[in-house]
């Protein structure tokens, strides 16, 4: 916040003596503001104290309720006062103050005369201030008043009104809507900002009425709008109107694309700009739109005001997402950015550039960067890093100097967030990469000699554990290791410890040497590190190799009860005589907590990130097979991601996750009560299988007690008979509600039976289907061989779009899409897509489909399946056949 | 919506501030943030030279005059190309008032004319008035001449 002028250094008194607001304090001029009741007003001293309370307010400085209310009753004295420039400081105060309900009385009657005085100013004016002040009781009273003022002649009272009724819509909509007639004609206006002003209301009033959208923007488009800011939102509304009517039109024929293009042209640079982003947003937009769009936007890139320069580059910056090669013209023009003194614009060119560029321009554009990343502030480095991992994904022959660069920066100083997001780029292109593997850990090593982030080093040392004893020459990371005991505080040393472990544990060569090494640990100060030099050493060098296995599992198996549950344990645990039981940990894992949930999308931490998958599926593996019911069902196949059974935000959230075994299926309730006044208990979920006959119902495991946000998990089993059998299913959530006194937390002892109505669940043929992928599908095509190879044609009728075609049968089949064969080019007539999966039973099936879509965008597929038995080559034309 | 509009002196103090639909527990990140963008980025810049910067789904323009630093932050409809409009306008009305680049003195001197025209320049959010002749009028309680 701001400092009162007083505490600036003494060296500039000259100035400071003379400030109008030297040494001001509020007290002093809430007495002063008692002026305000003098008989004979003083225009020009009120003005200058209403100054002051708009300088300490506009400081952040707040009055008491008292103050304010003693201030504003004051002020509305003034309204005695004929002075003009008097009247419009009171009315500006009097929005600041912002009085209560109970006080806007006494300024009503004085505002309502302004409102209809003859001064056209007043009215403008008064409006303002009781649209700010009013509820909406006074509002109904006003608003014959505010009608008028919306078509009056005066284009400052009608701006008044309709930015008014702006406002007023987001509390009094039924009010509001009600104006639509004379909002409509404010939209003809001659004035400029009234136009604007209307538009953008008009816009509001009908925003759920898409009709009335579209034929807004049909006669404003032909007709004439008058300022720059005005045409700016008519082609956003139009690209609306664009967005909403895909599907309803002829191909190749776009409505409004005409106007959008002849935007390109205007003279104000503003929609130019706007046009052009409209255009490149457009759905499925073509090459041929998008030239003139892509053409204006290079112009604007060497234009001299930054503001024009950021508006082209973060445009072009989006459009290199989706069409990267009609971005590529721009490079040059691009490059030049990389100096701009504006360093936003010069990360958005950098990003631009690492999405456009080709295999051979990245050692150049690596050289402008590291120039670059030396003065900038570490939230753009951060977004430079992101994008040089996608770059080093896309381009893995590259991976040397794109490593180097990512060493190069993790040498450099740094935030923790900076060079967490470094170490993960490192990690992940270890992981990717195999070639990276040894020089990307030679890195790390190197960075853990000099880090200063605990957390980091701590991941770095569990990671070089995991990759390091598997390289040619594990030997060469000890010495970094081992240097992490003498030189850390307790946490990295323990880690350090048992990083050391590992490589005993995994290469036998070092073991002995490790073993010295561990023994020396054992004189550490810190309990941790200690116990876990000696419980290591304890474990690896018994003499039987079932020890030895355990140890192994002990150091690189993960812990089989989830942390969140052993955290809760271990806190309610009161040391005693008796041992902590890691069995007496539930394992019942807890489904999403319910603020995840309501936030989809949440990108997980890299370190973690390539473990998460397969880490779900054991985690259901584990949930599984603790549970004694499950435990003679073989291999789990396949869990389905959760399908939602309940709308967002109900009384009780509930998915479910579907579980295939070869000749059972259980589907995993997770349920969530988010009523904190309720406990739930006995929560079962009755499924009713009359329109899956195939599957009977076996057992049902109820969850014992659902307390308010903290999900628990019911469980249903049915057996069904071979192969993917099929059927929908509708559920009802049973259970006993008890009320909860929400001071004490604590439940009533008698409750209510209940039940609740879920969304009906489907269990379809893409449940058997596993999503894995081929590196190379030719080579896996050809070695599978014609056998097994059924071919059939389908006819998939009138389709939105190939694209939506080709999704439609990828969703189908549940297959892994390969060489990204999913992606359909735009206005492409024909494609070919490569899938691969496999099937229960552990069949691997591969799939060619080529689509071909006509003029009435009837689409038509051919679909060639290869597996290694014919009958499952037949299943997969069951399914599309049935489908 | 313009979420705020603040004017600094050359120190990083607040002169004028003016939020709008941005809680008050968040208002004291933005202005720090703002006055130190202001700090790492100001420095030899040309009167009147717009910068801009993103933050998440938010623009910022801003902008030094003489010796006071103006900001204006905005989203959806308010984004960079509209931010400078109104920053535009705000320089416009200011030099106007002032007569020149202000010093910070001047600006303080005119304190009140200031806040007033900025009441009608940007109105709870929106951008109400764009001509400083307009808006020199209005301030004196005068219609504008075009009426």
């Amino acid at each position: 916040m701001a400092q009162p002028l007083v505490k600036k250094d003494d060296d500039q008194d000259d100035e400071v003596e003379y400030s109008p607001f030297y040494g001001i304090e509020k007290g002093v001029v809430l007495q002063e503001a008692r002026v305000f009741n003098d008989p004979q007003l003083d225009p020009r001293r009120c003005s200058q104290v209403i100054t002051k309370l708009l300088y300490l307010l506009n400081q952040g400085d707040t009055f008491t309720q008292r103050e304010a209310t003693e201030v504003f009753f004051a002020v509305t004295k003034l309204f005695q006062s004929r002075d003009i420039g008097l009247r419009r400081m009171v009315y500006l105060i009097i929005k600041e103050l912002s009085p209560s309900s109970d006080e806007v009385i006494i300024v009503t009657s004085s505002l309502m005369k302004d409102m209809n005085s003859k001064t056209d100013m007043y009215r403008a004016n008064a409006i303002r201030v009781l649209c700010r002040i009013t509820d909406g009781t006074l509002l109904t009273q006003i608003e014959r008043y505010l009608k008028q003022a919306i078509v009056d002649k005066n284009p400052v009272v009608a701006s008044a009104a309709l930015i008014s009724g702006i406002h007023l819509l987001q509390t009094n909509p039924e009010i509001v809507k009600r104006w639509s007639n004379e909002v409509q004609e404010a939209v003809q206006s001659r004035a400029a900002l009234v136009q604007f002003h209307a538009l953008a209301l008009l816009h509001q009033i009908r925003q759920n009425d898409r009709l009335a959208v579209s034929k807004l923007v049909t006669s404003l488009t032909r007709g004439t709008v008058r300022s720059p800011l005005a045409q700016c939102l008519l082609i956003r509304y139009t690209s609306q109107v664009i967005r909403e009517s895909v599907g309803n039109t002829q191909p190749g024929e776009r409505p409004f694309f005409d106007y959008l293009e002849s935007c390109l042209r205007h003279k104000a640079e503003m929609v130019i700009l706007e046009a052009a982003r409209a255009i490149t947003e457009l759905n499925g937009v073509t090459n041929r739109e998008l030239t003139p769009a892509i053409t204006v936007l290079q112009l604007f890139l060497s234009s001299s005001k930054p503001v024009l320069r950021f508006a082209a580059v973060r445009t072009l910056n989006k459009v290199a997402m989706t069409h990267p090669l009609a971005v590529t013209n721009c490079n040059i023009d691009m490059e030049s950015l990389i100096s701009d003194q504006n360093r936003s614009i010069a990360t958005l060119a950098i990003t631009t550039l690492l999405k456009t560029g080709n295999e051979s321009s990245v050692d150049r554009l690596m050289k402008q960067i590291t120039n670059f990343m030396s003065d900038i502030a570490d939230e753009f480095k951060i977004v430079v890093v992101e994008a040089i991992r996608s770059l080093c994904l896309k381009f893995p022959l590259k991976y040397r100097s794109l490593m180097n660069f990512l060493s190069n920066i993790l040498r450099e100083e740094g935030g923790f967030e900076y060079k967490k997001a470094i170490v993960d780029s490192i990690v992940i292109l270890i992981q990717d990469i195999p070639e990276a593997k040894e020089s990307g850990l030679l890195h790390l090593c190197e960075f853990i000699e000099d880090c200063e982030f605990t957390y980091l080093s701590t991941q770095i040392l569990h990671f070089l554990g995991i990759e390091g004893p598997k390289t040619s020459d594990p030997s060469k990371y000890i010495r970094y290791i081992y240097n992490r005991v003498h030189l850390e505080n307790a946490t990295v040393r323990a880690s350090a410890v048992t990083t050391l472990a590992k490589f005993g544990a995994m290469v036998e060569s070092l073991k002995p040497r490790i073993f010295v090494l561990l023994r020396r640990c054992l004189f550490d100060n810190d309990d941790e590190v200690r116990d876990r030099a000696t419980l290591y050493l304890k474990t690896l060098g018994a003499n039987d190799t079932a020890a030895v296995t355990d140890a192994k599992e002990f150091l690189f198996g993960s812990l089989d009860v989830p942390l969140t549950n052993l955290e809760a344990s271990l806190k309610n645990y009161e040391p005693s005589d008796e041992p902590f039981d890691i069995t007496s940990v539930p394992r019942e894992v807890k489904s999403q907590p319910l603020a995840e949930k309501r936030a989809p999308g949440r990108t997980p931490a890299s370190l973690a990130a390539p473990a998460t998958t397969t880490s779900t599926i054991d985690t259901y593996e584990r949930l599984l097979s603790s549970i004694p019911e499950f435990s003679n069902f073989g291999k789990l196949f396949k869990s389905s991601a959760p399908v939602e059974l309940t709308e967002a935000e109900t009384e009780y959230a509930v998915n479910v996750v579907k579980h295939i075994f070869d000749g059972h299926i259980v589907f995993q309730y997770n349920c969530t009560n988010t009523i904190p006044e309720q406990l739930l208990e006995n929560v079962t979920v009755v499924v009713d299988t009359s329109d899956a006959e195939e599957f009977s119902e076996i057992a049902s495991k109820p969850l014992q007690s659902l307390p308010y946000d903290s999900p628990g998990q019911t469980f249903v089993v049915f057996e069904k008979t071979g192969g993917p059998t099929v059927g929908k299913f509708s559920n009802i959530l049973k259970f006993t509600v008890k009320e909860v006194d929400p001071s004490t937390g604590q439940a009533e002892d008698d409750g209510v039976d209940d039940e609740y109505q879920l969304e009906d669940l489907e269990v379809v043929a893409a449940d058997y289907m596993q999503k894995v992928g081929v590196s190379n599908f030719r080579n896996a095509w050809e070695s599978m061989g014609p056998d097994c190879e059924r071919v059939d044609e389908y006819g998939l009728g009138p389709r939105e779009s190939l694209a939506e075609a080709v999704a439609a049968v990828i969703d189908l089949l549940g297959m892994q899409p390969c060489e990204g064969t999913e992606v359909v080019p735009s206005n492409s007539r024909s494609h070919s897509c490569l899938l691969s999966g496999v099937f229960i039973g552990g069949m691997k099936v591969l799939v060619r489909l080529s689509f071909g879509i006509d003029g009435q965008k009837d689409v038509a597929m051919k679909l060639a399946v290869r597996s290694e038995d014919a009958s499952i080559s037949d299943a997969v034309h069951e399914i599309v056949a049935s489908g | 919506m313009i979420l705020a509009v603040l004017f600094a002196n050359s120190e990083g103090n607040i002169l004028i501030e003016r939020f709008n639909g941005v809680p008050a527990e968040e208002r004291l990140h933005w202005r720090s943030f703002l006055v130190k963008l202001g700090a790492d980025n100001l420095r030899g810049t040309k009167n009147e030279e717009l910068l801009v910067a993103c933050h998440k789904s938010v623009y910022i323009v801003y902008t030094v005059l003489g010796d006071v630093s103006i900001f204006a932050v905005g989203k959806d409809e308010y984004d960079e190309l509209a931010l400078a409009e109104v920053i535009f306008v705000i320089t416009s009305a200011v030099k106007d008032i002032c007569g020149k680049s202000p010093t910070e003195r001047l600006f303080l001197d005119k304190y009140g004319r200031i806040c007033l025209c900025l009441d009608e320049i940007v109105w709870k959010g929106y951008l109400e008035n764009t001509d400083k002749d307009r808006i020199k009028r209005l301030v004196r309680l005068k219609p504008p001449t075009e009426f």
